[in-house]
């Protein structure tokens, strides 16, 4: 069996893909907590993080392909991190300033402010595509990704080998991850957010600043996605249009998990990561989207509301 | 407070000199459009077959004909098509600065993005417009399979570059030609290639499951069977998330050469997972995917050593194509791609029918018996057609990667071990 | 060193205290312009960027002259544009438009005969159409039919289900696909043997007119399919699911199952319409694009008949109680499940429906016709148009599809026949204008009566504007 005498390797892959998958979706389930609003420019939103990234890699490691090592490598990586975040949390705050808070005060249909997120989302990657070029970007390497230890199974040994770049991606969404927990659960900027997703208008009533609360929940979605973005490059390409199918994903992820419920969106990512693994080592890589939804389905007939997601309200 | 003011004051005053001295390279650009704010007038490149036509348009007043270019001019691979459309756009100028032809020569771009759906349209676009007497393309074999009837009937006649696709020269479309071999010459070639060149006795073969990748994979395979080669298939279909796991099933197939038959973007990634799972054997792609950017996005690590197979002949460094590649290299702003020699040779067979004809203004029929007819040494290779349209007796090339640079290593069907 | 940084910041501190000008919001206004006209000197800039040089774009429309020519435009508007408030302009421009607002209660206006004459005289103009102005170039003749006609033709089958049940559809292109390939296997090209061919295993081969009630009935069928276990859903996890049908149904199709679909080689060749009724025969030609521009407009007056009665009927009631308070509604006793699948039935019908005519026009089909973006962008038809309002969503559908096709290739008295904007930027203009659109117009170009009085209530903070989404409290944090 397939996947038996692979199942270290599996699970490994699984879980890379689904940390990425997790960090996206934990922007589209706190947008949509607060706001009820699949934010489909937030596959944008890590775009753009990507790019920020590739910026800063490019300005300091340049494109000759001499790769740092030592401090260097180390520092190298965490700036273009950093400047990944931040240009993830810059464009999702704009985005919510410009496109989504008039909407706002207007009290606009929820499929309006879809049409708008689906509106940004095309303007926003065409934007790079005329900035930065339309194939993809050369995405310096900042370390040497080198063998770190061999998982266990069978088979030769370098698929099963883990490289410190894998490491780097497990590792850094795992550290956000739990960061954002304690944010959301022991702040009083995180009891905001989750009051206001509760019920908006009596957060308000409680002295709870919503536009504000709003904000900052863009910028933590942003500067996750952003970091997301980074990470991603690295492992995978960076493009303008990079952010569409990933972006499917990771709200297939958040839907999974619960929407609107950030540990459900952790889980729902690695889960769905672990599905894609598993479900192309069983039937084969072009069937693996159609696992993906087919889980997603099952789950859902199931749960209506996802894994970890409430039935409440009236018509859930 | 005061020096502060002050301060800020030069400030601007110094930003506002310093902006506009540094006014980047748009001044050849603007031109044609000093309006400034309104200066959309025509697409990027555009730029400079206008500027041609008015430096010798000046001189006289000619009538202007017009060569359509239908291809993926933007959408995902757009550089495939971008790469034609500069390749022409050379042979138009260097035919208007020649100055021996009767009339102007300008260019129509009709963008079909790849896309079948749109193929109909574009072609249409040139169709309707009674200057284009005749079209380089379409580029890609779903928007030509969707529009070679309706260049048939208009009898405009349309000489592709890069549309391989076996099928399209067998359908009946009087008016389609195409420089390059077709992929059921390319796939034998590359599997000849492998199964001789490489001496591989096992073989895998990866697709991205597009219309191109399936139709080359098809071929490849077949051949690889005949050639006695044990073959393994997989699909990794375009834009999939993480390549790790077919990378792994390349790696420990044991397999001595792969075949990824698929576009650029996509083989580069594939190219980093195939490194990262610590693949060792031969890899080998197609014309999709040798083009510059495919080292771009696998990084020069990851993609020395590929191969490819490709119909296209490469300007590279041979001092017969410097003025081809100097010239593109003016025009274009960066270095011919893929197809781009096949896209000037298409114009350039076109242009020499019109040379011969002689008269201001052909007619679309004369074009399309001319080019049924046309012996014309081009770049790439003497380019005569079958009475279907496919080029007469064409060669597939080899290239490697060798310290960041594709690179010719020659004729396939001239190596030894093959053809014998 | 430190000395002096403090004594600055206690500079800035005494001249903001001073003077806070900037918090004046006429400079608001100015920094506003002003970004805007930054944004837009990058956006009409014919230069592309480069991944050589990733400032080139920036160099090349800010730090140059054309950056000082479009600030200084910019400055101009602005020093306009604030005359103009301070004139109180705006109130005497706004009493200048009441004629024209008072003309909507007018009676004429209202009266049914009016609405008749109206729509009879569109139905001319677009029936006389090919024969005027540019319309006569094949080129647009052939978008008006292969795009403009079959995306009016989905997009008033998706209004059914967004606009009246207020079922979100992400994956509406599905049956679109569906309908497209039960056209291909009627007419014989597919399913293909093991060599590829297709004319050596012609299961059938039809007239394509009978693909439309074949397409209708199975694409009512998937509908059914898809929409009986998941219509319990929420509307955005009914979103999510849709969304990944139409993910399915494209991966199948490339997946090529027993050949039945020809995996990403598609289907060719396929057959266009024809009959020979009465001794009458007429053939559609590819080389005309007319005949289906005729048909796709019958289809649509048909379906706009069909539609109009619907709308009014009590299904019509019931699709509007449920849209707007399911759970009120299936109180009252209307039967919320059955209603819903009918939607979706008549949705997804309207779709293949559309997925046949696309098909006889571009005789040649292959999954990646289908992509999910265009699920996606049907829907942006329809709000964009107006969702709920018939004539809104043709409008949009037409205007939308029309409007890059145009940008793309103008005929020859605008702007001398030459792209009015490069081919590769047409997508950035749409994103920009739905954009715009929806943040100044979100009720859509011309709303349906109810849903305009939805919205102003809304605005007004009587009522929801919207009880689609269902109600979200709760569902929220952790």
């Amino acid at each position: 069996m397939y996947i038996t005498q692979h199942f270290w390797e599996l699970l490994f892959q699984g879980i890379r893909l689904g940390s990425l998958y997790a960090l996206i979706a934990i922007g589209y389930t706190m947008v949509y907590g607060v706001l009820q609003l699949i934010n489909f420019a937030h596959s944008e939103v890590f775009m753009s993080g990507a790019l920020g990234g590739v910026f800063m890699l490019t300005a300091l490691v340049g494109n000759k392909g001499k790769v740092p090592s030592g401090f260097a490598a180390f520092e190298y990586t965490a700036l273009a991190l950093v400047a990944g975040a931040a240009v993830g949390a810059l464009v999702a705050y704009s985005l919510e300033r410009v496109a989504y808070r008039p909407l706002r005060i207007r009290h606009a249909p929820k499929l309006v402010y879809l049409i708008t997120a689906i509106g940004a989302s095309i303007f926003l990657y065409n934007v790079a595509g005329k900035l930065f070029g339309r194939n993809n970007l050369q995405v310096p390497e900042s370390f040497h990704s080198g063998k770190v230890f061999v998982l266990p199974g069978s088979g030769a040994a370098g698929p099963r080998t883990v490289k410190s770049l894998d490491l780097l991606i497990i590792l850094a969404a795992v550290a956000m991850m739990i960061a954002l927990d304690l944010v959301i659960n022991r702040t009083k900027l995180g009891a905001g957010i989750r009051a206001v997703a509760q019920d908006t208008e009596t957060a308000q009533l409680m002295g709870v600043d919503v536009n504000k609360v709003i904000s900052r929940t863009f910028l933590i979605g942003g500067l996750l996605g952003g970091i997301g973005g980074v990470l991603y490059g690295m492992f995978h390409a960076v493009t303008y249009t990079m952010g569409f199918v990933p972006g499917i994903k990771a709200f297939t992820a958040a839907v999974l998990g619960g929407i609107g419920n950030v540990r459900g969106a952790m889980l729902g990512g690695l889960l769905l990561g672990i599905v894609e693994s598993f479900g192309q080592a069983q039937f084969h890589l072009q069937w693996v989207d159609v696992v993906a939804f087919v889980v997603l389905v099952g789950v859902l007939l199931i749960r209506p509301t996802g894994i970890l997601g409430e039935r409440t309200g009236r018509t859930a | 407070m005061r020096t502060i003011n002050r301060v800020r004051a030069g400030a601007v005053v110094v930003a506002g000199v310093l902006a506009l001295s540094a006014c980047a390279g748009s001044s050849s650009k603007a031109g044609g459009s000093s309006g400034g704010s309104s200066s959309t007038s025509s697409a990027a490149g555009s730029s400079s077959a206008s500027s041609s036509s008015s430096s010798s348009g000046s001189n006289s007043g000619k009538p202007t004909l017009e060569i359509g270019v239908q291809g993926p001019l933007s959408g995902d691979n757009q550089a495939l098509g971008l790469n034609i459309e500069w390749g022409v756009k050379l042979a138009i100028k260097q035919a208007n600065d020649k100055g021996d032809l009767p009339f102007q020569l300008a260019i129509k771009e009709a963008d079909d993005q790849g896309d079948q759906s749109k193929g109909a349209d574009a072609a249409n676009l040139l169709i309707q417009d009674q200057k284009v007497i005749g079209s380089v393309g379409p580029a890609f074999s779903g928007p030509t399979a969707a529009s070679g009837k309706l260049y048939s009937d208009a009898g405009l006649v349309a000489v592709s570059p890069s549309a391989t696709r076996p099928s399209l020269t067998s359908s009946g479309y009087k008016t389609f030609y195409r420089v390059v071999a077709n992929d059921s010459v390319q796939g034998p070639a590359a599997a000849d290639y492998m199964a001789k060149v490489l001496k591989a006795t096992k073989a895998f073969v990866v697709d991205d499951k597009s219309q191109y990748g399936t139709g080359l994979s098809t071929a490849i395979v077949a051949q690889l069977k005949k050639d006695g080669v044990q073959v393994e298939t997989d699909s990794a279909p375009a834009k999939t998330q993480d390549y790790s796991q077919i990378a792994s099933k390349v790696a420990s197939s044991g397999a001595q050469a792969m075949y990824y038959a698929g576009y650029y973007s996509d083989a580069g990634v594939f190219a980093k997972a195939l490194k990262s799972a610590g693949y060792t054997g031969k890899m080998i792609s197609g014309d999709g995917s040798k083009d510059p950017n495919f080292i771009t996005t696998a990084g020069a690590d990851a993609a020395e050593g590929w191969q490819f197979s490709c119909p296209c002949l490469d300007a590279g460094k041979d001092p017969k194509y410097a003025d081809f590649a100097s010239g593109y290299k003016a025009l274009a702003n960066a270095d011919p791609g893929t197809y781009s020699i096949e896209g000037y040779d298409a114009a350039n067979v076109i242009i020499s029918v019109l040379k011969g004809l002689g008269t201001a203004t052909p007619t679309r029929q004369q074009v399309a018996d001319g080019v049924a007819k046309v012996d014309y040494q081009g770049l790439s290779k003497e380019i005569k057609f079958t009475p279907t349209g496919d080029i007469a007796g064409s060669s597939i090339y080899a290239y490697e990667i060798k310290s960041g640079v594709i690179s010719l290593i020659g004729d396939i069907s001239k190596m030894p071990g093959i053809g014998s | 060193m430190t000395t002096s940084i403090l004594e600055l910041s206690e500079q800035v501190r005494k001249l903001r205290k001073h003077s806070a000008w900037y918090k004046n919001p006429i400079y608001g206004r100015l920094a506003v312009i002003e970004a805007l006209v930054l944004v837009l000197s990058i956006l009409t800039n014919e230069t592309q960027g480069s991944p050589r040089d990733y400032t080139l774009l920036f160099k090349d429309s800010w730090f140059c002259v054309r950056g000082v020519q479009f600030l200084v435009g910019g400055l101009i508007i602005w020093v306009l544009a604030e005359i103009w408030r301070a004139r109180g302009l705006t109130k005497i421009a706004a009493q200048a438009a009441q004629p024209v607002r008072n003309l909507r209660g007018n009676p004429v206006l209202t009266n049914p005969w009016t609405k008749r004459a109206v729509l009879l005289l569109v139905t001319v103009i677009a029936v006389l159409l090919p024969l005027m102005g540019m319309f006569t170039l094949p080129y647009f003749q052939s978008v008006l039919a292969g795009q403009v006609g079959v995306y009016v033709l989905a997009a008033l089958g998706l209004n059914v289900v967004v606009g009246w049940a207020g079922l979100l559809d992400l994956g509406y292109i599905a049956f679109f696909a569906i309908g497209a390939y039960t056209t291909a296997i009627l007419s014989g090209k597919l399913p293909v043997g093991d060599d590829g061919n297709p004319e050596l295993h012609p299961p059938i081969h039809l007239n394509l007119f009978f693909a439309f009630p074949a397409a209708v009935v199975l694409t009512m069928i998937a509908g059914l399919i898809l929409g009986a276990p998941t219509l319990r859903l929420r509307g955005d996890y009914l979103a999510i699911v849709t969304l990944g049908f139409h993910e399915i149904v494209l991966n199948v199709a490339n997946n090529d199952p027993k050949g039945l679909t020809n995996g990403s080689l598609g289907a060719t060749g396929i057959s266009t319409f024809r009959f020979n009724l009465f001794g009458v025969h007429y053939d559609w030609r590819t080389n005309d694009s007319k005949p289906y521009w005729y048909l796709a407009i019958g289809i649509i007056i048909l379906v706009v008949f069909a539609f109009r009665r619907l709308e009014h009927s009590k299904v019509g009631r019931s699709w509007t109680a449920i849209r707007e308070d399911e759970v009120a509604a299936a109180a009252s006793g209307v039967p919320t499940v059955k209603y819903k699948l009918m939607a979706f039935a008549i949705g997804a019908s309207t779709s293949g429906f559309a997925g046949v005519l696309a098909t006889a026009k571009i005789t040649a089909i292959t999954p990646q016709n289908f992509p999910l973006t265009l699920s996606i962008f049907v829907l942006a038809y329809v709000i964009f148009g107006g969702m709920g309002s018939l004539t809104g969503v043709i409008v949009g559908a037409s205007l939308m599809t029309f409007l890059p096709a145009f940008l793309q290739g103008p005929p020859s008295w605008f702007n001398d026949g030459r792209p009015v904007v490069d081919p590769k930027d047409v997508p950035m203009w749409i994103g920009a204008v739905l954009l715009v659109m929806m943040i100044f117009r979100p009720q859509g170009l011309i709303p349906s009566k109810r849903r305009a009085q939805e919205l102003s209530q809304a605005e007004h903070g009587v009522g929801e504007a919207d009880a689609m989404t269902g109600v979200a409290e709760g569902v929220g944090g952790q």
